[in-house]
């Protein structure tokens, strides 16, 4: 909390010091999150810009890392939002029926999964089940830090990680996901 | 539909979170359902692929362009350095350190004066007079001449030292910029410089018109010069914060 203390007594060093620590692993989720690396550093900059504003109301409730990840999430969430109302789309935050193996769907061929590959596919995600996956399986948070930062029930980071991996399944074994 | 009763089972089995006995039961299933063998393999696949996705680093001028918002905002103020900014900049002053002792160890190599050029105080035979001792042996043109280049040197020192105590005061007024130990480091570059503008001037007292003591002595007078504009221009960058900056001050610092 001593960090915390000189972010708030506004010693940019101190904040610098957070920035270094998350940074990394912030603008990969939302790299991944929004696809483009010009957006994705500008969102970078605002959730780092609101976590500084908002540092007061940070009690340490949850990890500091988790609460950057809510942030994080929130600001791509409304990002993606505001693109896909501009583009007249309109998108599912959160996908309620996690869609089940059935018996036509083609399996994953090769012994692995390549990073490209998976990238690729994820970018096909609906954002809400893609941002649990994204937080679960790569940034390895619990079901409870993801439903946190998420804002959801516990049990729906679950469904949704669950519907991501099937999803996942789906494209990568190249069937066409209804 | 039997198999979705196992869905989430299968998922957990893949999180490496399902308790034994519903493990149990997921494994009777998954003896008689190829299909679900086929599906744990693929997960598992995928939980594979996505350990494999490393953070990414965001450019460096994003963390400028953060900086620069709160500061324009007043949401910060300027306070000792970051350890991590301590440490890049304890490193950049320290290249400074080796780029112009390294220059100066150069110069000391070469500024060791001919013999011939010294000689005629210990040989008053000599024909080739380069002494002020020259004057009293009537040697007219080559005392104008000494005299011309004594003035000339006189001129061009005053030059420097004007601009060094002009920038002296200029880096004093900038002061508390820099951490300690960053402030050390310069200012043992500075004793070494001053170092060598003192040997400098030893021997150009001895030996006047000597070339290497003369290009000696204004090469360290313009490393002085050229260190205190590098001071004053790191504690302006690190005042406003951008590491990158001063980075590329040491990198210029190298380079010439």
């Amino acid at each position: 909390m001593a960090l915390l203390e000189r972010c708030r007594r506004g010693e940019l060093g101190a904040f610098e010091e957070i920035y270094r620590a998350h940074s990394g692993r912030l603008y990969g989720l939302v790299l991944r999150m929004v696809g483009n690396p010009a957006d994705a550093e500008d969102l970078l900059q605002e959730i780092f810009l609101s976590a500084h504003r908002k540092l007061d109301g940070f009690r340490g409730e949850s990890a500091l890392g988790t609460w950057l990840y809510r942030l994080a999430t929130n600001q791509c969430l409304d990002h993606l939002r505001s693109k896909s109302a501009r583009a007249g789309q309109l998108t599912d935050a959160l996908d309620d029926e996690p869609a089940m193996a059935d018996g036509r769907s083609r399996g994953i061929a090769d012994e692995t999964v390549a990073r490209m590959d998976l990238e690729r596919a994820l970018a096909q995600l609906p954002e809400g089940c893609r941002a649990a996956f994204l937080l679960y399986d790569v940034e390895g948070l619990e079901h409870r830090e993801v439903a946190d930062a998420l804002g959801i029930a516990e049990g729906t980071s679950k469904s949704q990680v669950h519907k991501a991996r099937l999803k996942l399944r789906a494209l990568l074994g190249g069937r066409t996901q209804a | 539909m039997s198999c979705n009763r196992y869905r989430d089972a299968i998922h957990e089995l893949v999180d490496g979170t399902l308790g034994p006995v519903r493990r149990a039961e997921l494994q009777t299933h998954l003896d008689v359902c190829p299909e679900c063998v086929a599906l744990v393999a693929d997960l598992q696949k995928i939980r594979d692929a996505a350990a494999t996705l490393d953070p990414v680093q965001p450019r460096d001028h994003v963390w400028m362009q953060i900086a620069g918002r709160l500061r324009q905002e007043g949401r910060v103020t300027v306070a000792a350095p970051s350890r991590h900014r301590h440490l890049a900049v304890f490193a950049m002053a320290a290249a400074l350190v080796l780029a112009i002792a390294g220059s100066l160890y150069v110069l000391r190599l070469t500024d060791t004066p001919p013999p011939t050029n010294t000689a005629t105080t210990e040989n008053p035979g000599a024909t080739t007079p380069v002494s002020n001792d020259a004057t009293a042996r009537g040697n007219a043109v080559s005392s104008d001449a000494v005299q011309s280049i004594t003035d000339d040197l006189a001129a061009a020192d005053q030059h420097y030292q004007s601009a060094i105590s002009k920038l002296q005061d200029i880096a004093k007024a900038s002061g508390g910029s820099l951490d300690p130990d960053t402030a050390a480091v310069i200012d043992e570059n500075h004793k070494i410089i001053d170092q060598a503008i003192a040997e400098s001037r030893n021997a150009l007292q001895s030996a006047p018109q000597s070339a290497p003591a003369q290009h000696s002595l204004f090469e360290a007078l313009s490393q002085k010069v050229t260190l205190l504009q590098s001071t004053i221009a790191l504690m302006n960058e690190m005042r406003k914060g951008n590491s990158a900056g001063a980075a590329q001050l040491v990198d210029r610092a190298k380079k010439s």
